[in-house]
């Protein structure tokens, strides 16, 4: 068949890019893991902060992303770079979930249980790192799968601004007029975001207490 | 517990390894292009060039979005190579003010490039991609008009047409019609740039904002005016190349000199034409010319 | 042991609490019995400071308890709720030997707890390595308490701590729970709303309304008393209440 010769002669690109999206991808995400998770500890431990920090993800998850790119575009140090420039906005499109999910996560801990802890005489951090993060685990890790999945496809708008990754074969076969090269974008990004789906259900799944 | 600290030591592994992907291909060379015609020939040239004389294999990125892209992706080490225009260097990415006299601006921004992007230019490619003002060739002989200042006599008897960019860029037309005095029969008609030679052949209008390497100026028997006063900046076509790449394949270096000066601005023309109008495929056009002048055997 | 002394909470505009003065003497079980909103709970919270009084002291071995370290403090009391509260991602092993285990015991001192501490509440040895969700009620329950007394606490505080267990278990708990007493001679505050199980238990009832203290008595007298609040619960469930009183068939 015509486009999986295409892909067979072209394969090394094709992972090239693959690594690109990869790349733009997995810092992203961990950023946003890294802000997003304490941040939801916080407001789920602080219940007066939760309204505004969950509004304030939320606004930034509503502004279209290729807008959001181009405001960041004229910033000194980020314009200068599309894929820095690509992180950082990935990381903002990756938080909602991952701090919403963590919220929802600690705050499922069946309460008695958290309170039976603080009476044995647990310390706040024991509380969260044996009894809380454990148990809220595997929601967490849900909200990281989700902002994951939405970097996957958000990324290859990023090659828009010249970020790089799978966004490029699409955006060059469609200036090209031609398919496959669209395909050859297309496709591994429709695969890698299942990929991530899967794979981290299946990391979800062996977390889950019973 | 073993079992979830077996899963989260597979989740830093993979992390790990997400996080080491990254570019980076020495054994090949990667031309880009931007997505029009002239700028994908000229990368086709280039590779053509370094398939024949080197032993590097070449993979071509071409039909990137435009100047930000290919100077993204060049920083980024995705592509090695590109076509990019001496004025644009200057203007839209070392965003500087432009310069009249062509060696300065070449110098400006080869010095710029190495400086602070770790890029460096190829020497120019021979012609200058600039704005051209356009008149029909039986205007040009019956009229004896030549140059742009010649024109400025008898523009008030002519409608003229240009792109939209042209009107809006401050080295566009404010700039032209201030350098020579210019003062059309009624105010200019906004078109798309690809219909203007059409619109000057069909006498729609007299005077048109073209471009230097426009295919249709020699097949609609169309005359580019001098621009006498030097009013429109230099865009010669150089190649941009990365100086990590210079550093692993040497060799380039004598390949992109090979070409130096080689294209004439009717030349480019020419191949513009054959592939925008008679849609010829744009590696032949390219293969025929290098074999015309004998850069290849 | 344990004494409140002029002690009221209110919050949200709700007196939950008010003037509660009380004492809980070394070794003995007293059970705080009331209606649901008596206040029982939070007069047993108040012991390990997961509510704070809005007036008064609560005094632990004659320290008023907001002067020391809370996490000291509350290493020091066992604390068992209704239907346990373990943890559902720790084995029966780490629930019980979770506060040796913060405390910093030796592990081969923890495992030799557990094991010590299933055999006092009747639990075999290898329950240690199961989950919470793979015991019965019954089973569980004994774990809280096996849990509240790893330590060696000198206190226990127990919330309804057999509320939601069947009638032949609850029974079967109560009789263990006497005998382990006679054992290990903690000193208990035992929350329930069960006049037969504070019979049973109590070496004191002290009874609870609205926030109040009623009165405080030893069984017999609580079946003999002419309180009005305290002759409510004594019609209220019927007959059968002496043997309660007597500490119950063995």
């Amino acid at each position: 068949m015509n486009l999986l010769r295409f892909f067979v002669q072209h394969h090394t690109e094709v992972l090239e890019s693959s690594g690109e999206h990869l790349w733009l991808v997995g810092w992203s995400t961990l950023f946003a893991a890294l802000i997003g998770v304490p941040l939801g500890i916080l407001i789920a431990h602080r219940s007066r902060l939760d309204r505004p920090v969950l509004a304030t993800a939320n606004i930034i998850q509503t502004i279209p992303s290729l807008a959001l790119f181009g405001f960041l575009l004229p910033v000194p140090w980020l314009g200068d770079r599309a894929d820095r420039l690509a992180i950082l906005a990935l990381t903002l499109y990756a938080l909602l979930p991952i701090i919403r999910n963590t919220y929802a996560g600690i705050r499922g801990v069946d309460a008695a249980v958290v309170e039976a802890g603080r009476g044995m005489g647990l310390t706040q951090s024991q509380l969260l790192l044996q009894v809380e993060l454990p148990l809220a685990l595997s929601v967490i890790l849900s909200g990281v799968r989700i902002a994951m999945v939405i970097s996957v496809g958000l990324a290859t708008i990023a090659a828009a601004i010249g970020a790089g990754g799978l966004g490029e074969f699409i955006f060059r076969g469609l200036a090209m007029v031609d398919n496959r090269v669209i395909l050859a974008g297309a496709i591994p990004a429709a695969v890698l975001a299942l990929l991530a789906d899967f794979g981290m259900g299946w990391i979800e799944k062996r977390l889950r207490p019973r | 517990m073993i079992r979830s600290r077996a899963s989260l030591g597979l989740i830093v592994v993979c992390s790990v390894a997400l996080l080491s992907c990254s570019s980076s291909h020495a054994d090949r060379i990667v031309v880009g292009s931007k997505n029009f015609t002239e700028s994908f020939i000229l990368g086709e040239l280039i590779a053509q060039q370094i398939e024949a004389h080197t032993n590097v294999k070449v993979e071509r990125r071409f039909y990137l979005a435009g100047t930000y892209i290919c100077q993204q992706a060049m920083l980024a080490g995705r592509i090695d190579i590109y076509p990019e225009y001496t004025g644009t260097a200057l203007t839209a990415i070392l965003k500087q003010g432009i310069a009249r006299d062509k060696r300065e601006v070449y110098e400006r921004v080869k010095n710029e490039y190495e400086r602070r992007f770790g890029l460096t230019l190829g020497p120019a490619l021979g012609f200058n991609d600039t704005f051209a003002m356009e008149i029909r060739g039986e205007d040009a002989r019956h009229l004896n008009v030549r140059t742009l200042s010649q024109a400025a006599a008898l523009a008030p008897r002519w409608r003229a047409g240009f792109g939209y960019e042209f009107m809006e860029r401050p080295d566009g037309y404010r700039g032209l019609v201030a350098a020579y005095g210019l003062r059309f029969a009624e105010q200019p008609r906004i078109m798309d740039l690809g219909l203007l030679a059409r619109a000057l052949k069909d006498r729609q209008i007299d005077f048109a904002g073209g471009n230097a390497t426009d295919g249709l100026i020699p097949a609609l028997d169309l005359v580019a005016l001098e621009d006498d006063r030097h009013y429109f900046p230099p865009y010669e076509a150089v190649p941009v190349i990365r100086q990590q790449t210079l550093q692993l394949h040497p060799e380039i270096e004598g390949v992109l000199a090979d070409l130096g000066g080689k294209i004439s601005d009717e030349e480019m023309q020419k191949m513009n034409y054959a592939v925008d109008a008679q849609h010829r495929d744009s590696q032949d056009v390219v293969r025929e010319f290098l074999k015309s002048k004998s850069l290849v055997p | 042991m344990i004494e409140f002394r002029d002690v009221s909470y209110g919050v949200n505009g709700i007196q939950v609490l008010s003037g509660l003065n009380l004492r809980v003497a070394h070794g003995e079980i007293l059970v705080l019995l009331g209606r649901s909103g008596s206040g029982k709970t939070t007069t047993l919270k108040l012991v390990n400071r997961l509510v704070s009084p809005s007036s008064g002291q609560i005094l632990v071995n004659g320290v008023p308890n907001d002067q020391v370290d809370v996490i000291r403090l509350r290493r020091g009391i066992g604390y068992v709720i209704q239907e346990a509260g373990l943890f559902p991602h720790f084995t029966v092993e780490r629930n019980i030997g979770l506060v040796p285990k913060i405390e910093g015991w030796p592990e081969e001192r923890i495992r030799a707890r557990v094991q010590e501490m299933l055999q006092l509440v009747g639990l075999t040895p290898d329950l240690a390595s199961r989950y919470p969700h793979q015991l019965s009620g019954g089973q569980r329950q004994r774990v809280g308490v096996a849990r509240g007394l790893a330590a060696d606490p000198a206190i226990l505080l127990m919330d309804e701590p057999f509320g939601a267990l069947d009638p032949l278990t609850r029974d079967e708990l109560q009789r263990e729970f006497l005998q382990l007493q006679q054992r290990v001679h903690k000193t208990v505050a035992f929350v329930t709303h069960d006049l037969r199980e504070a019979l049973r238990l109590g070496s004191r009832i002290a009874l609870m309304e609205a926030g109040k203290l009623v009165t405080v008595l030893t069984p017999h007298e609580f079946l003999k008393s002419s309180d009005p609040w305290a002759s409510a619960y004594v019609r209220a469930f019927g007959d059968g209440l002496e043997s309660a009183a007597n500490r119950g068939t063995s």
